[in-house]
């Protein structure tokens, strides 16, 4: 009996709906016919996402120096793979901007390590970090939402 | 404000033009979550973005209150409190 439950259970998930909702974020709740609903959830999350790239630049997204953060911002979707893509092709390769000596840390023998001078370590890193982890964490309710909202044309059958 | 603004490479470089007043920006911040909140959590999107916005704003008071209570804990009620 609990099997069938759990397997009905299962059914009603959208999972597909919840994979495209992390493409795209509200990308399921459109292919659920939930068209203005999946258009809000998307300027919001995208708005936060690009806002903290605005206010902090693409250093805000960084796989390997910040990579708790990270965590948070890849919820977001392939956005944040894009946006730590484009800092250490662009920032970090010294493509943009110049690469400069930045102090060793203390008792290491290792080379000192090259800085970008666009490097963003002001508060507004810190703010513009902040905007894009909480445009990853609201994409997971996105897309938590995507996995169990009806879809719109099996809202009249029930 | 203007030359900081000259300075901006918009996405590449820090946003710095807003000085002591970056503060501001937990308001644009509040509201992005608003949004995706009441998009996930109201059966009915009527009035969307006037919901969004009484979320900000009751967010934002619920935060100064906060910080105000805070405020007057630390400088008022720790210093009367018994040293030992």
């Amino acid at each position: 009996m609990a099997r069938d439950d759990s397997a009905s259970l299962d059914e009603q998930l959208n999972w597909k709906a919840a994979a495209a909702g992390w493409l795209l974020p509200g990308l399921g709740q459109i292919l659920l016919g939930h068209r203005q609903r999946g258009i809000y959830a998307m300027v919001g999350v995208l708005g936060l996402f690009v806002g903290g790239l605005f206010l902090g630049g693409v250093d805000c997204v960084d796989r390997r120096e910040d990579a708790l953060w990270f965590y948070a911002q890849a919820g977001a979707g392939p956005i944040a793979f894009g946006a730590d893509y484009a800092n250490g092709a662009l920032l970090k390769s010294g493509r943009v901007g110049e690469l400069v000596e930045s102090p060793t840390p203390f008792g290491s023998r290792a080379p000192p390590p090259q800085v970008s001078t666009l490097k963003s370590v002001t508060l507004m890193n810190e703010i513009g970090t902040l905007y894009c982890a909480l445009a990853g964490l609201m994409n997971l309710v996105v897309i938590m939402d995507a996995l169990k909202r009806v879809p719109r044309e099996a809202e009249g059958e029930r | 404000m203007s030359h900081l603004l000259l300075a901006q490479i918009p996405f590449l470089a820090p946003f710095t033009a807003l000085g002591v007043y970056w503060w501001i920006l937990m308001v644009p911040l509040v509201f992005g979550i608003a949004v995706v909140y009441r998009a996930t959590h109201d059966a009915s999107l009527d009035r969307f973005w006037t919901r969004a916005g009484l979320f900000t704003v009751k967010s934002m008071v619920a935060m100064m209150g906060l910080a105000l209570a805070l405020y007057l804990f630390v400088y008022l009620v720790i210093p009367i409190l018994p040293a030992d």
